[in-house]
């Protein structure tokens, strides 16, 4: 049953990663595998807070491994990596705590009782920490996997060329 | 008197090749320039845009030097043997993340590296990718208003939240559009869409449509967040290109900034 629930979270998260891959205007022949990128990275941030591992490393995980596998990705559909990594990571933004802490900022500006406005606050720094914490994870997961990657690649490039030139 | 003849030819002709070189780093100068604004406006980080530029320069046989912000692009060109450089300063017209040029682009640098391509086919290839369309508006409509339902979905909601999600979203991105078609500030687009999306959203919620109507309303509007912005942002402070890191991460907060006032307008109205 649980199984199920993550699995149905990781096929919407899917769909939600193609909706902006179609507002972002990705080419054609990208969009099956920024489905499968969207749903695998929400898979692997559902099951990981299924183990009770905290939201940020959840989703540090999840975009990793997108980040991951958008470089193999670029190789097959020939397009760059962050026309993968972008749109399947969005899903994971955390667009709901920092509509929490929006609004708890500006509930601050109207509370009178200290109570009452120390709660609000307590509430309202949590959400933009976690916010905070949750975009900067999806940064650096997907930006990690293209910096460690990006040497290589161009090594790589330069040893095909002088191949090249020598046969 | 001969050689005088000679010489002054020889001159001429000297002359003459050195107009064309000119000439030639202004054309590849522009077409640089170009490139790198017509990246930074659809959505590349700088060190991609860096990248694609120097690489495309090389193929060319020229160095450069650049300076990237935000809102504007310096290049200074040079040859590799000549004296002759040539350096303008281009600004970067807003236009909206399309990842197509971005792939395009890409494309186009590695045939300028392996086959050699001429100014003229680079050219020509810009004006393709110029010219490629957009998804048809009624399904990026429902693809979008889909994304809504979806995560009206991962929160939690169930089929009646996520077909107001549907309603939702499609509304506030028709409004969108509509407002960056009249030339309206960006801020003021998202906040318009923000507005109908919340309002619609929290109609629902007025009358009690769906068991929890809150999650229809939290996540109505989150076909707004600028992950474009704020991931770039990560992605340049992580490449050292602080200000520009800085400047993505402001202009993200803007939009988060908008969207939760046109939330607040939408509320203010709904519990008058």
């Amino acid at each position: 049953m649980i199984l199920l629930d993550i699995l149905s979270k990781s096929f919407w998260a899917g769909i939600a990663a193609i909706g902006f891959a179609i507002l972002f205007n990705v080419p054609r022949r990208t969009i099956f595998s920024i489905w499968g990128l969207g749903a695998l990275g929400g898979l692997i941030k559902f099951s990981a807070m299924y183990f009770e591992i905290g939201i940020v490393l959840a989703s540090f995980m999840g975009a990793t491994v997108i980040g991951i596998i958008s470089i193999k990705m670029a190789h097959l559909r020939k397009s760059p990596p962050l026309v993968f990594s972008i749109p399947s990571v969005i899903p994971m933004v955390p667009g709901f705590f920092a509509y929490k802490m929006m609004l708890g900022l500006i509930a601050l500006t109207s509370i009178e009782n200290t109570d009452a406005y120390l709660q609000t606050l307590i509430e309202t720094v949590n959400n933009g920490a976690k916010m905070m914490f949750i975009l900067i994870s999806l940064g650096i997961g997907v930006a990690i996997p293209m910096l460690l990657t990006r040497k290589e690649s161009i090594k790589k490039s330069k040893f095909n060329k002088t191949k090249k030139v020598v046969a | 008197m001969k050689h005088l003849l000679l010489y002054s030819l020889t001159n001429r002709t000297e002359l003459l090749k050195m107009k064309r070189l000119k000439e030639d780093s202004q054309l590849v100068g522009n077409v640089l320039l170009e490139i790198g604004s017509m990246l930074m406006s659809s959505g590349a980080s700088t060190h991609r845009t860096r990248l694609t530029m120097e690489r495309i320069a090389k193929g060319l046989g020229y160095g450069i030097e650049l300076l990237i912000t935000q809102r504007a692009l310096m290049l200074t060109i040079t040859e590799k043997d000549q004296q002759h450089f040539f350096s303008r300063l281009k600004r970067i017209s807003p236009h909206g993340v399309n990842f197509r040029i971005v792939s395009g682009i890409s494309h186009l640098s590695w045939n300028v590296r392996e086959e050699n391509w001429s100014v003229a086919q680079i050219t020509e290839e810009l004006h393709r990718l110029k010219s490629l369309p957009h998804y048809p508006r009624l399904v990026v409509l429902g693809l979008v208003g889909l994304a809504g339902a979806a995560f009206c979905n991962i929160f939690g909601g169930g089929a009646i939240e996520m077909t107001v999600a549907f309603v939702a979203t499609v509304a506030g991105l028709f409004i969108r559009q509509e407002a960056m078609k009249k030339k309206f500030n960006p801020y003021l687009c998202v906040f318009f869409a923000a507005f109908t999306a919340t309002l619609i959203a929290g109609l629902a919620e007025h009358f009690q449509i769906g068991k929890e109507p809150d999650k229809a309303l939290a996540t109505s509007v989150l076909f707004l967040v600028p992950g474009i912005p704020l991931i770039n942002s990560v992605t340049d402070l992580m490449d050292g290109n602080i200000q520009n890191g800085m400047v993505r991460a402001m202009n993200g907060l803007m939009i988060a900034f908008s969207i939760a006032m046109g939330l607040f307008a939408a509320k203010m109205i709904l519990n008058f």
